[in-house]
C-alpha cells in the first residue's frame, strides 16, 4: 500500500528483543504443560532414587495400565475444557454404559464380537453425551450446573433400573481380551505384563489431537473457550460445537468404562464415580484453563501420568497411602499457582 | 442546509436504474418488547463509497448493524443484495456475500492467533458453516499474509503465530480490520473504530480506508466523531429515533446541520465555558513526577478553573492525571492543596482530600454495571449513609441518588435500575454523580465523553461548567481537542512526559495543539516558558 506523504509509523507489532530468563518464562507462558514434564520428571528421580526398583518394567507398566481409563476421560474434558465448558457427569456416563452393556451382552448376546461390545459402549455413552450438550445449549445453563443434575440422573437410572448386582462372569472374548499382552517381560520370575487396551490411549490421544488442530470444528471448540459471544457473532455453530463436545467425551467415557470391565473382569455398577475431581485435576494440571480455550493434548496426557504415578509410586516411597491426597493436592496448588502467576 | 427529507430519493428500485446497489435495505422495522427500535429505515449503499453512520445513541444505528450482518432479522422491510430480496440475513450469508463487521469490541478470540483470528473466517464461510472440515493451513496462512500486508501490518510467521491477547489495542484493531478484508468483503462496517485510538493510529486507519477504497471496497462508519468524518469524506447516514433522516455528501453538510439532524434541536460548536476561575488557588505542583512517566511538572489551578490535559498516548497525560487523583503514586516534587503539603498514596487519601476522578474506561474502572444505579451513586459515602445499626439507610441513600439523577438529568424511570441498562452517556453521568456525593474541591474527568453521543456531550459539557461556576476545580485529559477548546480556561500539551505548551483555550486553535503534541524531535526543551500562542 502506498503510504501518502505523511509517513507515519505503524504500531510496533514486534516483540522486543528478550533477556534469557524472560525468554524462558515467555515459553513456559505459551508451553505450560513444560512445567508439568518437569513436576512429572522431579517425582520419578526423587522415587527412583529412594527405590530403584521403580524404573523397572512392573512398575512402569502398572503406571500405563492405570493409565488408560483415567486417560480417556482426561481428553474427553480436555476438549470439553477447551470449549470453555466443564463436564463432571462422564463417570456415570461410563457406568451407565458399560454396565448396560456388559448386561446386554450377557443376558442376550454373549457371543457378540468385541468390536461390537466396543462399538455399543462408545454409542451408548455418546448418546449420554449428547444429551448433556443438548440440555447445555437449549437451557444456555452453565455446564457445571447441567452435568450435576446429569449424573445424579445417570446414576440414579443406573442402580434403579439396570441393577446394582456385580456381573462376575464376563464372556470369553471380554475376559481374555483384558488379559491380552501386548508386551510381556519376565525379571526374576515376575512376570510384567503391558496389556493390549493400553493401545487404546494413543490412539485416542492421536484422535483428539487431529480433531483439535487439523479440522474446522477444533479450531470452533477453542475460539468457543476463547469467547462465546464472538464465536457466535463470527458464525460458528455454537449448537454444533455443544452437541459435538459431549457426545465425545460420552463416547469416550463409554469407551473407558469398558475397558474398565475388561482389565477389571468385574462389572460393577458402583465404579468410576467418584473420580471426576482426579481427572479434571490431571487436565488442570496438564496446563489447560478451567476457564476454557488453552491446553494441549500432550499437556493433559503429562498431566494423567502425573496423577497416576503419584497415586502409584507413594507406596513404593513408604509413604502411607492415605497421603497421596496430600501430595495431589499439594502438586495442584503448586502447579495452580504457578499457572497464575505466570498469566499476570 | 440541503433538505432535511432527502430520504431514500437514490436508487429507488422500480425505476430504469443503471446498475443496482450493492445494498439497499427499505422499510426495516424492528421492535423489542414495547421499544420501537427502527422504523421503516431505508438506504442504500454502492461499492466503493465511504459512508459514516450518524446518530446519536439509541437511534437504532447498532440495530441496523446487527441486522445487515445478520445477526437479528428485521421484524418487517426488505434487504436487497446485489439485486436479490432478502426478508433476512444469517451470519453466514452476510458473510458470503462479502459482508464484514469490525465491533466495537474487535470481536477478536483473544486465544488465537493472528492467522487464525484473520483467516478462519473464510474457510468457515466457504465450509458453509460446516465443521467437520478439515482445516487448510496453507490456505489459512495465505490469506492471512495477503491481508495483513493490506493493513501495513508484518506478515513474519512469528507474527502470524501470535496470540491476540498478547498484542497491544492499537495493533488488534488492525488486526480485526484485516479479518473483515481478508474474505474479498464488499462491504466492511467499522462499529466506533477510532474510539480507543490515538490521533497517530486514527493517521494509520485512514490509510488503510483510502486503499480499501481503491479496491471498490465499501466502508460504512459509525462514529460519533464528526471531525474524522469530514477527514475521511464520503457519505453520511444519518439516524434519529429509528429512523434515517439524511443520506448525502458529508461535504454539504455543516457540523450544526448534522448535529441538529441528530438531535432535532440546535447545538451549536461554541464554548460552553462563559465562566472565569476565581483568585483563589486550590492546587499547586511542583517538580512534580513518577520515574520515566512524566517529570518536572509545575502548575497552578485556581478554584473554580477548568484546567485542559491532553497529548499523545504515551505522552504521560495518563500518569500525571492519575497522579493527582492518588491512584499512582508520585516520586518526586510537591503537591499542595489550599496551601497544604499532601502525600497521597492511594485513592483514598485523595478521596479524604476530596479529590475526585472519574476515570475513562467506565466500563473496567469506575462502575458496577449490573448493580442499581443507586448503589453506583453512594459506593463513596457508604459511611456517612450507615444507620445506627451499621447498616444502610436506605432512604438518605434514596434521597441522594434520586437529587443526583434529577441535578444530572439522568434519563431513567427509576434508580434501582441496574447501570447497564443506561446508554453510555447516562453511565458517564452516574459516574460523575458519585464523585458529587463527596462534594470534591478537585475533580479529574478522563476522557468525559469517550463513546457517547452528541446530545449526552452537551449535558455533560453542561454539568461540568456548572460544577465550575459553584467553585470546583476540574481537569480534562482528553484526546478530543475541540472538547478542550470548547470547555477549559487553560490546555497542557504533554509531550515525553513533560509539559510542552500551555494554551489559552478562548483563543487556541485546534491546529497548534496539535503541532505541540505531536511536534517532533528531541523531549521539549523547557517547559517553564510555554509558547504561549495567541492569536
Amino acid at each position: 500500500m502506498n503510504a501518502p506523504s505523511t509517513v507515519v509509523p505503524a504500531p510496533t507489532a514486534t516483540a522486543p528483543d528478550l533477556s534469557r530468563g524472560d525468554r524462558l518464562k515467555r515459553r513456559l507462558e505459551r508451553r505450560p504443560e513444560l512445567f508439568t514434564l518437569f513436576l512429572l520428571v522431579c517425582l520419578c528421580a526423587v522415587v527412583g532414587a529412594i527405590n530403584p526398583s521403580f524404573f523397572q518394567a512392573s512398575s512402569l507398566f502398572d503406571i500405563a495400565r492405570s493409565s488408560v481409563v483415567i486417560g480417556l476421560f482426561a481428553l474427553g474434558v480436555f476438549v470439553i475444557l477447551a470449549a470453555g465448558g466443564i463436564d463432571v457427569s462422564f463417570t456415570a456416563i461410563a457406568a451407565l454404559s458399560m454396565y448396560s452393556v456388559t448386561q446386554l451382552i450377557v443376558t442376550y448376546f454373549p457371543g457378540a464380537p468385541l468390536v461390537l461390545v466396543f462399538l455399543a459402549a462408545a454409542l451408548g455413552g455418546g448418546l449420554l453425551g449428547l444429551i448433556n450438550g443438548f440440555l447445555v445449549h437449549a437451557l444456555r445453563a452453565p455446564s457445571l450446573i447441567v452435568t450435576i443434575g446429569t449424573q445424579y440422573l445417570f446414576r440414579g437410572f443406573l442402580l434403579t433400573f439396570i441393577g446394582t448386582v456385580w456381573v462376575t462372569s464376563l464372556p470369553e472374548q471380554m475376559d481374555s481380551f483384558g488379559k491380552l499382552a501386548l508386551i510381556e517381560r519376565s525379571t526374576d520370575g515376575a512376570r510384567a505384563v503391558l496389556p493390549v487396551f493400553f493401545l487404546a490411549l494413543p490412539i485416542v490421544a492421536g484422535l483428539t489431537w487431529w480433531i483439535l488442530n487439523k479440522t474446522l470444528m477444533g479450531r470452533a471448540i477453542f475460539a468457543t473457550g476463547g469467547s462465546r459471544a464472538v464465536a457466535e457473532r463470527l458464525g460458528y455453530n455454537l449448537r454444533a460445537v455443544h452437541l459435538f463436545i459431549f457426545a465425545y467425551t460420552g463416547a469416550l467415557a463409554g469407551l473407558a468404562g469398558i475397558i474398565h470391565v475388561c482389565s477389571n473382569r468385574l462389572a460393577n455398577p458402583f465404579d468410576l464415580v467418584g473420580m471426576e475431581i482426579d481427572v479434571i485435576a490431571a487436565v488442570v494440571l496438564g496446563g489447560a484453563r478451567i476457564t476454557g480455550g488453552t491446553g494441549t493434548v500432550t499437556g493433559t496426557l503429562l498431566g494423567v501420568f502425573l496423577v497416576v504415578a503419584i497415586n502409584n509410586v507413594l507406596i513404593m516411597t513408604g509413604i502411607p497411602s492415605t497421603w497421596q491426597r496430600v501430595v495431589v493436592g499439594a502438586f495442584i496448588l503448586v502447579a495452580g499457582a504457578f499457572f497464575a502467576i505466570r498469566r499476570r | 442546509m440541503p433538505a432535511v427529507q432527502n430520504r431514500p430519493d437514490a436508487p429507488s428500485a422500480r425505476g430504469s436504474t443503471p446498475a443496482p446497489a450493492f445494498l439497499e435495505v427499505r422499510g426495516i422495522h424492528k421492535r423489542f418488547g414495547g421499544v420501537h427500535a427502527l422504523r421503516g429505515v431505508a438506504f442504500s449503499i454502492e461499492r466503493g463509497e465511504i459512508y459514516h453512520l450518524l446518530g446519536e445513541n439509541g437511534c437504532g444505528k447498532s440495530t441496523i448493524i446487527k441486522i445487515i450482518s445478520g445477526a437479528q432479522p428485521p421484524d418487517e422491510g426488505t434487504i436487497r443484495l446485489e439485486g436479490v430480496d432478502h426478508a433476512a440475513l444469517t451470519p453466514i450469508t452476510s458473510l458470503a456475500a462479502g459482508i464484514e463487521t469490525v465491533y466495537q469490541d474487535l470481536s477478536l478470540i483473544p486465544n488465537l492467533t493472528v492467522a487464525e483470528n484473520v483467516a478462519l473466517s473464510e474457510q468457515l464461510v466457504r465450509a458453509n458453516g460446516r465443521l467437520a472440515r478439515r482445516l487448510d493451513p496453507a490456505a489459512l496462512h495465505a490469506t492471512a499474509r495477503r491481508a495483513l500486508q493490506a493493513v501495513d501490518l508484518p506478515s513474519t510467521d512469528a507474527f502470524l503465530d501470535t496470540v491476540v491477547a498478547d498484542l497491544p489495542l492499537a495493533v488488534r484493531q488492525l488486526v480485526a480490520i484485516a479479518r473483515a478484508i481478508a474474505t474479498q468483503a464488499k462491504l466492511v462496517i467499522m462499529d466506533e473504530p477510532t474510539t480507543s485510538l490515538t490521533r497517530r493510529e486514527v493517521d494509520n486507519l485512514v490509510r488503510v480506508v483510502a486503499g480499501l477504497q481503491r479496491d471498490h471496497v465499501a466502508v460504512l462508519f459509525v462514529t460519533h466523531k464528526l471531525d474524522e468524518c469530514y477527514r475521511i469524506g464520503g457519505q453520511a447516514i444519518v439516524f434519529r429515533d429509528g429512523q434515517c433522516v439524511a443520506q448525502g455528501p458529508i461535504r454539504d453538510y455543516s457540523k450544526t446541520d448534522l448535529s441538529q439532524l441528530m438531535t432535532g434541536k440546535t447545538i451549536d460548536g461554541s464554548r460552553y465555558r462563559t465562566g472565569r476561575p476565581t483568585d483563589t488557588e486550590l492546587l499547586r505542583l511542583e517538580g512534580f513526577g513518577r520515574g520515566e512517566q512524566f517529570r518536572g511538572v509545575d502548575l497552578s489551578l485556581a478554584r473554580g478553573e477548568v484546567l485542559g490535559i491532553t497529548g499523545l498516548m504515551d505522552s504521560g497525560r495518563n500518569e500525571l492525571g492519575l497522579a493527582i487523583a492518588g491512584v499512582l503514586a508520585a516520586t518526586a516534587g510537591t503537591m499542595r492543596l489550599d496551601g497544604q503539603t499532601v502525600h497521597l498514596a492511594q485513592p483514598s487519601d485523595a478521596i479524604d482530600h476530596g479529590i475526585g476522578y472519574v476515570p475513562e474506561d467506565r466500563l473496567a474502572e469506575g462502575l458496577f454495571l449490573d448493580k442499581p444505579i443507586l448503589s453506583n451513586m453512594v459506593a463513596l459515602v457508604l459511611d456517612r449513609l450507615r444507620s445506627r445499626l451499621g447498616l444502610l439507610d436506605q432512604r438518605k441513600a434514596r434521597g441522594i441518588a434520586q437529587g443526583l439523577v434529577d441535578e444530572l438529568r439522568i434519563a431513567t424511570p427509576n434508580v434501582d435500575l441496574p447501570v447497564q441498562s443506561l446508554s453510555g452517556g447516562n453511565q458517564q453521568r452516574v459516574l460523575i454523580g458519585r464523585w458529587l456525593t463527596i462534594a470534591p474541591r478537585l475533580l479529574v474527568l478522563h476522557g468525559p465523553t469517550v463513546g457517547v453521543d452528541i446530545g449526552s456531550k452537551d449535558t455533560i459539557y453542561r454539568a461540568i461548567q456548572a460544577l465550575a461556576e459553584k467553585g470546583m476545580a476540574l481537569i480534562v485529559i482528553s484526546d478530543d481537542l475541540p472538547e478542550l477548546l470548547q470547555n477549559c480556561d487553560r490546555i497542557l500539551v504533554m509531550r515525553h512526559g513533560e509539559v510542552a505548551a500551555s494554551f489559552d483555550a478562548a483563543s487556541a486553535r485546534e491546529e497548534a495543539l496539535y503541532d505541540a503534541m505531536t511536534a517532533s524531535g528531541a523531549p521539549a526543551a523547557s517547559h517553564k516558558t510555554p509558547e504561549e500562542t495567541l492569536s
